[in-house]
């Protein structure tokens, strides 16, 4: 009986110690929890992703300090090919110029940018305000509030550019996500709110214009910021692909490679048709340069409505 | 009053005054809006914890014999074990803190101590890190253990 | 009509009724174990629900999410240490019924209070979604503010042993759940430049540490003491009398947790606590609360379950989750291809109704499974106790690091757990700890979204809106009765302080 035992717990540890040596995963980092927007748009990307490494992987989400913890466990990893992170544009191009992060828009390997989705102003469809003039003139003698997902997050930045740059006069009042502010724009509580497509058709809202240089598909009748008579603002919601510095460029070009497939793939194109997420594909340099961009372009926005010192 | 320092409960309230006082000063010297409610908050921590130190003070509850536990062992077994966590993952920790949790609670006759290490510590760890995939902390940068 | 059957036949096919079985089993222990809760449970069951069609994964995720709110009270109830944060009121009646020995009675009530409030909320969801969506909408901030005030209270309430200290451990956990970013300014508060505490505590971490692993820590004094073993468990459903006499503490907790459930960004712990404080003075056997009273553990179990129904109704109705298991059930949604939404009701009124049908019908599998997971917690529980012990110490340390996947989580699960000894040994009594944890940051954070949507007037909060001044006028009367009452009981005579502490008898 006893030998039994003890052979039936070396069977386990053999059993143990075999199961672990065979797999070798690749970590996606998600800085988010389980089931949010940025989740389940890479919850789908990764199937598809990890069939065309020809690797197992697991999602990770690592939570926490507007996505920058997530960020931080991506950028620390060097050298490591066996971790990316999917991130949102927040993380990677606005809280390194608010916060000591021990990471800036240099630490990482940039493999793509998967996609990307403008940001509309819009009201409640229950107000009678029809156009960004009409929402100028009207806050004059009063100024509105206008809600965000939080301090320092693009909703914010997007109204805080706008408020700085036209006649509108409005304060900022941030929730917890977009989901509670717009139960604040439902209660009347806030009256405008930058946010993209998606919350845009998901809830009652009127689209004023759009953050962005042409107007947008879909929207013919929406008009592009530059078309009310102010300067370029472009802002939108995207997310991407990094992986750690340090990693053979073989590896590398791998992932972007796998990445560019992933998106063109028929179970992707059909989720992110569902998800209303644009598909806006860029590749390693091309991300690299416009996270550079986008980074100093955010903090010229920062400078200029002082949020940053 | 030498003497009646030393209580216990006295020495809690006092410590607890200690940090709320220690934090407050963090709060007064931070921006006015943000540590709004932080100021409002630790001004009634201070108070109640000078009011309940008064109170221990002139209750003058008894003070307990120094007497061998090996309580602070296993405390500083699982502060140690979390400690390690981050560098050397999951599992490498799990192992001894169990083994001598275990021990402590006189489950002491090898073979049960030593299996029930290896399926509370290894085999919870295996469940969630491989089998559930809920990824815990890990050593390798495979992720393996 | 036609869409009623039709969704009806969808609920109860074969495969999405095993769904809601292995859902609801697997929910009700993960929520029993200590450490693990509902994010942990869905983010296990998540990737599942990928291969499945979109009524059995809802059907998996519903059964994982209720299971998990019920389950935390069993262990609420056997060894003082609620399994979730959301049972935590459970353990104020909970634990002193199992130290005299009505641990049956206890978890009878407890299962039978979460089915009820369970199926009354989805019977509201079902039948009031509109009205009740559209009157939460017209809680703002200054309405949430009042109403965390009132729930404030029932921190008083449930440290009757020392208010004082009561109240301490209510602002020390207020003060940890400020560490971190400031949610208005986003500036960083109390991490003295350190970026590993910018993220701030988590409150599953800091509920593990307070009741686990103190628990843990408290066993190994009286490792020998036979006395304190775990009892053996069962289930003794109450008797249906027993259940019309506190019938109107059921429907009022019930109702309770249906409400606060549709308020967007409350949650399931509030609602069980705000619960607890109206019990405590609605309750005609309120002067026995605290010692092991069911009503109490019917004011916190039927609201907490309530909750799980309603939190639907702002996900439906407006397309806004009520939580954040709401907003991971809403990804879910979109991966199958539904858009949460304004316009769900109508574009997908088949998938809707089947949803309501689900939602019942894990309700009665909770009732059902009650009974195997209770034998199961039991048999687990007659090990020898070390066993049960480092279990309990793993299960601390994964469902620390897995909740936001911080491995210093398990720090802060570490030195809650010395801490909360040390406050225990103190006679503090630690759920104000939770209470202001849960608490602190929606009171901060609606009175100071308040204060700007009132441009910094405080004064404007009270004649903000007819409910916050309703809500206002309710929290006066309620703070002059609890001072009346007090004083009434002073003049009485003098009060008996021992036994009036509770969950820290030991």
């Amino acid at each position: 009986m006893k030998t039994l035992r003890y052979s039936l717990a070396a069977l386990t540890l053999i059993g143990t110690v075999h199961t672990a040596v065979a797999a070798d995963t690749l970590d996606i980092v998600v800085p988010f929890a389980a089931g949010g927007a940025t989740d389940i748009v890479a919850r789908s990307f990764e199937p598809v992703f990890s069939q065309q490494m020809g690797v197992t992987s697991v999602v990770r989400n690592v939570a926490g300090a507007s996505a920058t913890v997530g960020t931080a466990e991506v950028a620390d990893n060097e050298g490591n090919p066996n971790i990316i992170g999917y991130e949102p544009a927040g993380a990677l191009t606005i809280q390194p110029s608010l916060k000591n992060l021990p990471y800036g828009p240099d630490s990482f390997t940039y493999i793509c940018r998967t996609v990307s989705n403008p940001m509309f102003l819009m009201v409640s469809k229950s107000s009678d305000i029809e156009s960004f003039q009409q929402l100028a003139d009207a806050s004059q003698e009063y100024p509105f509030l206008y809600g965000s997902s939080g301090p320092g997050t693009l909703p914010h930045l997007a109204m805080a550019a706008l408020v700085a740059n036209s006649d509108l006069k409005a304060e900022h009042v941030p929730y917890s996500g977009s989901g509670p502010a717009m139960n604040a724009l439902a209660g009347d509580e806030i009256q405008v709110m930058a946010d993209t497509e998606t919350i845009l058709e998901n809830y009652d809202l009127r689209p004023l214009a759009v953050f962005a240089d042409q107007r947008v598909e879909g929207y013919e009748d929406v008009p592009a910021i530059q078309e009310l008579g102010l300067p370029s603002m472009e802002f939108a919601v995207w997310q991407g692909v990094v992986a750690p510095q340090g990693i053979s460029e073989e590896r590398a070009s791998q992932y972007a490679e796998a990445c560019k497939e992933t998106l063109e793939s028929d179970h992707f194109l059909e989720f992110a048709e569902r998800a209303k997420a644009d598909i806006a594909y860029l590749g390693p340099d091309d991300f690299k340069a416009f996270v550079q961009q986008r980074f100093e372009a955010n903090q010229q926005v920062l400078r200029d409505t002082g949020l940053m010192q | 009053m030498s003497t009646s320092l030393i209580r216990p409960r006295l020495l809690l309230a006092l410590a607890l005054l200690g940090v709320g006082a220690g934090l407050s000063v963090a709060a007064w010297n931070g921006p006015s809006d943000a540590m709004l409610v932080p100021r409002v908050v630790l001004s009634i921590w201070c108070l109640v914890a000078v009011l309940i130190a008064v109170t221990e003070l002139v209750k003058g509850a008894p003070t307990v014999a120094l007497s061998f536990s090996p309580l602070p062992l296993l405390m500083m077994a699982v502060l140690a074990a979390a400690l390690a966590m981050k560098h050397i993952g999951f599992l490498l920790p799990s192992l001894p803190l169990v083994a001598l949790t275990l021990w402590l609670f006189r489950v002491r006759r090898p073979l049960p101590l030593m299996l029930a290490t290896t399926l509370i510590a290894g085999g919870l760890w295996f469940l969630f890190h491989h089998v559930l995939l809920i990824r815990l902390p890990s050593l390798l940068t495979s992720g393996v253990v | 009509m036609d869409v009623i059957l039709a969704a009806v036949g969808d609920a109860v096919a074969w495969k999405v009724l095993v769904a809601i079985v292995v859902g609801t089993w697997a929910g009700i222990i993960i929520g029993g174990l200590p450490g693990l809760g509902s994010v942990v449970g869905l983010t296990i069951f998540l990737p599942f629900t990928f291969g499945m069609d979109t009524i059995m994964s809802m059907a998996l995720l519903i059964g994982v999410y209720c299971g998990s709110v019920y389950g935390g009270s069993i262990t609420a109830i056997l060894i003082n240490t609620p399994g979730t944060p959301q049972s935590a009121a459970t353990t104020f009646d909970g634990y002193p019924m199992t130290q005299q020995g009505r641990v049956d009675e206890a978890l009878g009530w407890a299962t039978f209070a979460s089915f009820f409030g369970g199926v009354l909320s989805c019977v509201l969801l079902i039948f009031c979604a509109p009205q009740l969506a559209r009157f939460a909408v017209n809680f703002g901030s200054i309405e949430v503010f009042a109403l965390v005030c009132l729930a404030m209270l029932c921190i008083v309430g449930v440290s009757q042993g020392s208010v004082l200290k009561g109240l301490l451990c209510g602002m020390m956990g207020f003060v940890f759940s400020m560490v971190g970013s400031d949610s208005i300014t986003g500036a960083d508060r109390f991490t003295f430049g350190s970026y590993a505490l910018s993220s701030g505590f988590d409150l599953i971490p800091v509920v593990v540490g307070t009741f686990a692993l103190s628990e843990v820590f408290m066993r190994l004094a009286d490792r020998d003491d036979k006395a304190a073993n775990i009892p053996e468990a069962s289930l003794r459903f109450p008797h249906p009398r027993e259940i019309l006499r506190r019938l109107i503490e059921l429907i009022r907790g019930s109702f309770i947790g249906s409400f606060i459930g549709a308020l967007p960004g409350t949650g399931a712990a509030t609602s069980a606590f705000i619960s607890y404080a109206v019990a405590q003075k609605l309750s005609p056997r309120r002067s026995r609360l605290g010692k092991g009273e069911p009503d109490g553990i019917i004011a916190s179990e039927s609201s907490n379950n309530a909750v799980t129904g309603s939190s639907f109704i702002p996900t439906l109705a407006l397309g806004i989750p009520g939580d954040v298991v709401t907003a991971m059930m809403m990804g879910a949604m979109v991966i199958h291809g539904i858009t949460p939404g304004v316009r769900l009701m109508v574009d997908q009124a088949q998938t809707v109704y089947a949803l309501f049908v689900v939602l019942i019908i894990v309700n009665v599998a909770m009732l059902v499974l009650s009974k195997p997971s209770i034998g199961l917690f039991r048999y687990l529980f007659k090990l020898p106790r070390g066993y049960v012990m480092a279990g309990i110490v793993m299960f601390c340390f994964i469902g620390a690091v897995s909740v936001r996947g911080n491995p210093l989580d398990a720090v802060v699960a570490a030195l809650t757990g010395m801490l909360a000894y040390a406050l225990r040994c103190g006679g503090y009594p630690l759920a104000p700890l939770v209470i202001g944890m849960v608490l602190g940051p929606q009171l901060e954070s609606s009175l100071r979204r308040g204060l700007l949507i009132e441009r910094g007037d405080f004064l404007g909060f009270f004649t903000h809106s007819g409910i916050a001044t309703t809500l206002f006028v309710l929290i006066g009367l309620f703070l002059i009765w609890t001072l009346w009452s007090s004083l009434a009981r002073r003049r009485a005579g003098p009060t008996c302080r021992s036994d009036l502490s509770h969950s820290i008898n030991r």
